[in-house]
């Protein structure tokens, strides 16, 4: 069956991927030389201290035994011991994890709607010079603008007007002196969300504009959309039912193979607004030369982008007729 | 900003008058602000960009964290106003034994958070603690209990401390000495003591303390809120909570300070002090901080390479080539001054800092001077050349050409802070290489490296107390390896640190503290170069700050109130 | 059809063409003349020329541009622009044009560079992939498409953690990461142009291998390598900023990401110093904008197949891009 088969092969794919990432990982941090004693804590750092620890966690084994013990522990969902923080790894990126996704997602569905809009209003006003050509080439800027610089002309010129908090992921008082209710905590995560989503947002909506408007326009020039006019169908109606419909395969594989640039970009965009997510853990991780941690994080940031091409694939194939196994 | 010390600086205000009614410390016993007209109520909202690393003192590094630990734990004494010690649980205490005994009288009635008494046998247990451990796990403890032999609760409200000599400076030291609760703790000293580095007190929230305060949510990345402990002996907290919140760049930090967000900034950093100063909107306080930053020079005597730089005279000439005044005007931007000594600023009212030890002026021509009359020439690429040297540690001739270490946590941009030394050391022929140091452990393993023989020389700061005797011994053989970061080793100084700390009468310690002071300024283990400034700032909404005493008395989180 | 793995099954990715078989693209002109022409006639293209050109001079004659040192403080901190100081000066009192230039210097540097190690690796799997096929295709493929998968930044995180900070190191990180769009590309274009009559004849002529890729097979390849590496400068300069931003730059290497860097951590905003953050941050915008125009000029020129639709998913080499500039 045609179906079926795709799925297995792409699955296989896929775990083999996470193989070859786990491994990439083991070889960058334990056999490159030297790292294995640099990448340790320690605090004295006299000689005897430090064979202590390199016993302490299995640095003296053969390095093949190393690697077997570090794919059995990941099996276990063990992603190791932080020795900075001491504290198992998952631990320290469980919270910045779950931080950090309501704030990627806002930000996703922000450049979607932004690049959708931009992008139809581009198409269907084809040629002219600002609905079109101006506003083509400021997605093309934003998208080709570091993310990190957009955040901060956004605390620049944005923040001070909207009034918004430009830092941390909740107000430091909410909370301390009453039990807030449930509308206060989901409104104060919102205000705290919404800038460094916003700069996420108009960060990527660029790339969404385009394909929007070449699929739409693609079909725009097809005769039954011609015809669909002359029927005299609304303007939005034929949008709606031509054009959009023909760049959702697009734009929604498209938007499952970005995850790797969302994730870029929530990194710096976390930096600027002192979003305690994922990316300010790879900052505190990078200070402190927490290669445990830094180790997770790779880790798991790979796995969701795998697993989000992997997702791409399926969509695609399903969309797409043309694709075989 | 983790800098080398863990306490945050205490300023010299000993000549700063304190125009509200006393601190409410232990021993005055005054409430804070005009009586009856305070404000109670309302959250403190304090900002920082360092943050809490841990709720137990046995690990904890960060100054923030020493600051949570004066709130949560009681002390025998702390600051007061004009720097001065003063009692906090302890009411009077007396000397006797020939210096040998300390007994303290202790405040009755005060409880742990949890409801169970505070008593003298709390303070003997940790004390003891600290001291069966001090070679493992209560290392870090331990520099406040030195020659500390025991101590003895004879009932709930006396405490004697025993030392094995008589100590010149017993008091300052115990200003450092927290007292834990015995029934949280005495579970967590399994495995020979290793077990206390292991607790995890942030995992049993709200802690047990008999400070003014417990802490009842902590978030090292976020908000950790302090609420007031309804049994403390002192006097209470004026607001209904603090949040200690933290920033990961001055930018948001002072943006929220400017929201309103924050009430009350306690080290703002030197890129924003002066755009907080200008706005107008906020109370600004300035004074000497405990800071210093310097060149550390590796003065290991027996140290391989380079060896001129262990001449003194050679590094006069570097200190002559240093123009302190750009350093303090462009890297601190103004909220700094030069400094050469040592002990800092903050010292002086305390008699501390001998006056003879001054920076040397900015003269380029001075600097290649004595270059020249030591026949280090100038090579084709202009870069000086040492001579061939002979004997055991003989070395061909060589450029005075090196690495200087610049660790990243710095609390200010150590890059511009070496660009202005590598552009004017330019000038007189010595050439330096930025070599990045990482966080300041890092940056110790590369001091320490080869048992000192690696490095030739760092950017770095120290931050010391009021009381010098932390200072001098950083220059001590004694302290390889643990804060030595110069790997000087002398056995004179040696003993005459020793001596300094049992010299029980002040005229005596002070003119050998000041002598030892000016070896060290002769020596050169450091070029010292500016004593920071602590710059604290306040939204004018709260007011009853005491931003001079730091967060050595427990008065700077129970003191402020709404105005 | 050609031999090798089957095309379909590939993942959805970089200049991975999935729709349609391997039309061969024939370059009809000469590949010079080619890129004159695109460059003459294409508007973008001729402005993302002159940009890229201009900002490689004054990379190259920084020395002799910059009316400041790079270190030197010149003035108060932040002082706004004036007569004296054209951009203003920084946290330092350090002119900010003359950083300006420097860090043009940088950042072209770790562009070219970066996008010739991610040539020369994606290009020579690319050759030998395309060219030899069988298993060595297969395996250079599998090989590629995992390293594709994996999400770059992290990846450059981590190289750039455990290497340390050094410009070369950084260099060789991004060509290390972004060879794999290159060699997919150059793989459909050597098996096409393979699969062509001439190159066939000269090999029943009994030509080497050797004489075969440089003499047949290089000059059909080399001028889409060279569009695919100008793209690729744009996604190294990209790339900088973030290793900039994240602190794992060169220290003493100042570049226009350690700038915008710099401006978030000096404390610019609060100083109200446009001057130190709109710049450098700018300038980078506008260098990609010129890459992506005149690369993705001449890989249309050159590859018409990738100009097939909107489902031909493809990059614009900072971040994924679906579709073309579409510019004419």
């Amino acid at each position: 069956m045609r179906g079926a088969d795709y799925v297995v092969k792409r699955s296989i794919f896929a775990l083999v991927t996470v193989w070859v990432a786990v491994t990439l990982n083991f070889i960058l941090f334990r056999l490159l030389p030297g790292s294995s004693v640099s990448g340790l804590r320690c605090q004295a750092c006299t000689p005897q201290f430090k064979e202590a620890l390199i016993k302490e966690y299995g640095l003296d084994k053969s390095k093949w035994q190393q690697y077997v013990t570090y794919l059995g522990n990941l099996l276990h969902g063990d992603l190791g011991y932080s020795q900075v923080n001491n504290i198992p790894v998952w631990d320290a990126i469980k919270e910045p994890i779950l931080n950090t996704l309501p704030m990627v997602l806002v930000g996703t569905l922000i450049s979607v709607v932004l690049g959708v809009f931009c992008g139809i209003l581009a198409a269907w006003r084809r040629g002219t010079l600002t609905a079109d050509k101006l506003n083509t080439w400021t997605a093309l800027a934003f998208y080709a603008a570091p993310t990190q610089w957009l955040g901060l002309l956004v605390v620049f010129y944005v923040a001070a007007n909207l009034g918004l908090p430009v830092a941390g992921i909740r107000s430091p008082d909410l909370g301390i002196l009453s039990t807030p209710s449930t509308w206060e905590v989901v409104s104060d995560r919102a205000r705290h969300l919404i800038l460094p989503a916003l700069t996420l947002g108009i960060g990527l909506y660029g790339e969404y504009a385009i394909v929007v408007r070449s699929s739409m326009l693609e079909t725009l020039g097809e005769d039954y959309v011609l015809t669909a006019r002359a029927k005299g169908l609304a303007n939005w109606q034929i949008i709606w039912k031509h054009g959009l419909r023909n760049a959702m395969l697009p734009l929604v594989t498209l938007l499952a193979l970005s995850v790797g640039y969302i994730v870029a970009g929530a990194i710096v965009v976390e930096d600027v607004f002192s979003y305690p997510g994922i990316g300010l853990a790879t900052i505190d991780a990078i200070d402190h030369r927490d290669y445990a941690v830094l180790q997770g994080i790779f880790l798991v940031l790979t796995i969701a982008v795998i697993f989000s091409n992997f997702v791409a694939d399926l969509l695609y194939f399903k969309l797409d007729p043309r694709v075989t196994t | 900003m983790s800098t080398r010390r863990p306490l945050i600086a205490l300023v010299a205000a000993a000549l700063v008058v304190m125009t509200a009614a006393g601190c409410g410390t232990g021993a005055s016993n005054s409430t804070s602000g005009s009586a009856g007209t305070v404000k109670k109520g309302g959250i403190l909202n304090i900002g920082t960009t360092s943050g809490i690393d841990s709720l137990n003192p046995f690990i904890a590094i960060e100054s923030q964290a020493y600051n949570a630990f004066v709130m949560e734990y009681p002390q025998l004494v702390q600051y007061g106003p004009g720097i001065k010690l003063e009692g906090d649980w302890a009411t009077s205490w007396k000397v006797s034994n020939g210096g040998k005994t300390y007994t303290f009288h202790l405040k009755p009635g005060g409880k742990w958070s949890d409801g169970v008494p505070l008593t003298a046998e709390d303070a003997a247990w940790t004390g003891n603690t600290i001291i069966k451990y001090k070679d493992g796990a209560s290392a870090v403890l331990a520099a406040a209990l030195t020659h500390v032999k025991d101590m003895q609760a004879p009932n709930p409200t006396t405490l004697v401390v025993n030392y094995d000599q008589p100590v010149g400076n017993a008091l300052p030291q115990l200003e450092q000495f927290w007292v834990l609760p015995k029934h949280v703790w005495d579970k967590q000293v399994g495995n020979n003591g290793k077990d206390l580095k292991t607790y995890r007190p942030e995992q049993h929230l709200p802690t047990v303390a008999a400070g003014p305060y417990t802490i009842t949510s902590y978030a090292e990345k976020g908000t950790t809120v302090f609420k007031p402990n309804p049994y403390f002996y002192g006097p209470k907290s004026n607001a209904a909570a603090v949040a200690l919140t933290y920033y990961t760049n001055s930018t948001s930090m002072i943006a929220d300070l400017q929201a309103g967000t924050v009430d009350f900034v306690d080290q703002v950093p030197f890129d924003a002090a002066s755009s907080v100063k200008n706005s107008g909107t906020f109370n600004v306080d300035e004074g000497a901080g405990a800071e210093v930053t310097n060149i550390t020079f590796n003065s290991n005597p027996a140290k391989p390479k380079n060896r001129e730089l262990l001449d003194p005279k050679v590094k006069e000439a570097l200190e002559y080539a240093t123009n302190r005044q750009q350093i303090a005007k462009t890297v601190f931007q103004g909220f700094a001054f030069p400094w050469a000594n040592l002990i800092s600023k903050q010292s002086q009212g305390a008699g501390w800092v001998n006056p003879a030890v001054k920076p040397l002026p900015y003269d380029i021509a001075k600097a290649n001077q004595i270059l020249d009359g030591l026949g280090y020439m100038r090579g084709s690429n202009g870069i000086r050349e040492v001579p061939a040297t002979t004997g055991k540690y003989a070395q061909p001739a060589h450029q005075m050409s090196y690495d200087m270490m610049v660790p990243t946590s710095l609390d200010f941009s150590g890059q511009r802070e070496f660009d202005i030394i590598a552009n004017d050391w330019a000038k007189i022929g010595v050439k330096i290489n930025f070599q990045n140091g990482g966080d300041s452990q890092q940056a110790y393993a590369i001091e320490t490296a080869g048992n000192y023989t690696k490095f030739d020389m760092a950017l770095w700061d120290w931050v010391g107390y009021i009381d010098p005797d932390f200072m001098l011994s950083v220059l001590t053989r004694p302290q390889w390896f643990s804060w030595s970061d110069t790997g000087y080793s002398n056995p004179a100084y040696d003993a005459e640190y020793i001596k300094q700390g049992t010299l029980t009468d002040f005229k005596q310690r002070q003119a050998l503290v000041w002598k030892m002071e000016q070896q060290a300024y002769d020596q050169r283990q450091y070029i010292q170069l500016v004593n920071e400034e602590l710059v604290t700032a306040n939204a004018k909404s709260w007011t009853g700050f005491y931003p001079q005493l730091g967060a050595y008395c427990k008065c700077y989180y129970t003191s402020p109130h709404q105005s | 059809m050609s031999s090798g793995p089957p095309d379909q099954i590939v993942p959805l990715n970089e200049a991975n063409v999935v729709v349609g078989p391997d039309a061969p693209a024939e370059i009809a002109v000469g590949p010079r003349s080619l890129m004159r022409t695109v460059l003459l006639e294409n508007r973008a293209a001729m402005i993302g020329t002159i940009i890229l050109v201009v900002t490689t001079l004054i990379a190259i004659f920084a020395g002799v541009l910059a009316p400041h040192s790079t270190t030197e403080q010149i003035g108060p901190v932040y002082a706004p622009p004036s007569s004296k100081w054209w951009l203003g000066l920084d946290d330092g009192g350090v002119d900010m044009l003359s950083q300006m230039i420097y860090g043009a210097r940088i950042s072209m540097i770790v562009g070219f560079a970066g996008a010739a190690v991610a040539m020369i690796i994606g290009g020579g799997v690319g050759i030998v992939s395309g060219y030899f096929g069988g298993r060595t295709d297969i395996a250079l493929m599998r090989i590629t498409d995992y390293f594709l998968v994996i999400p770059d930044v992290p990846l450059m995180i981590v190289f750039a953690a455990v290497f340390g900070r050094s410009l070369l190191n950084i260099i060789i990180i991004i060509g290390i990461i972004y060879w794999t769009s290159t060699a997919r590309l150059i793989r459909a274009q050597i098996k096409s142009v393979r699969e062509r009559v001439y190159v066939k004849r000269a090999q029943s002529l009994g030509a080497g291998h050797n004489r075969l890729i440089w003499k047949h097979v290089m000059p059909q390849v080399v001028p889409l390598l060279v569009a695919n590496t100008v793209l690729t400068i744009a996604t190294a300069i990209f790339a900088e900023t973030y290793i900039a931003f994240l602190g794992l730059s060169d220290p003493t290497k100042s570049s226009w990401g350690r700038l915008i860097q710099n401006s978030l951590s000096g404390g610019a905003i609060f100083h109200n110093a446009w001057w130190a953050v709109v710049p450098p941050g700018l300038a980078v915008t506008v260098v990609i904008l010129a890459c992506t125009m005149v690369g993705q000029a001449l890989e249309d020129a050159m590859n018409p197949r990738l100009k097939v639709g909107h489902l031909s998913v493809r990059r614009f080499r900072v971040r994924p891009f679906s579709a073309r500039l579409d510019t004419r």
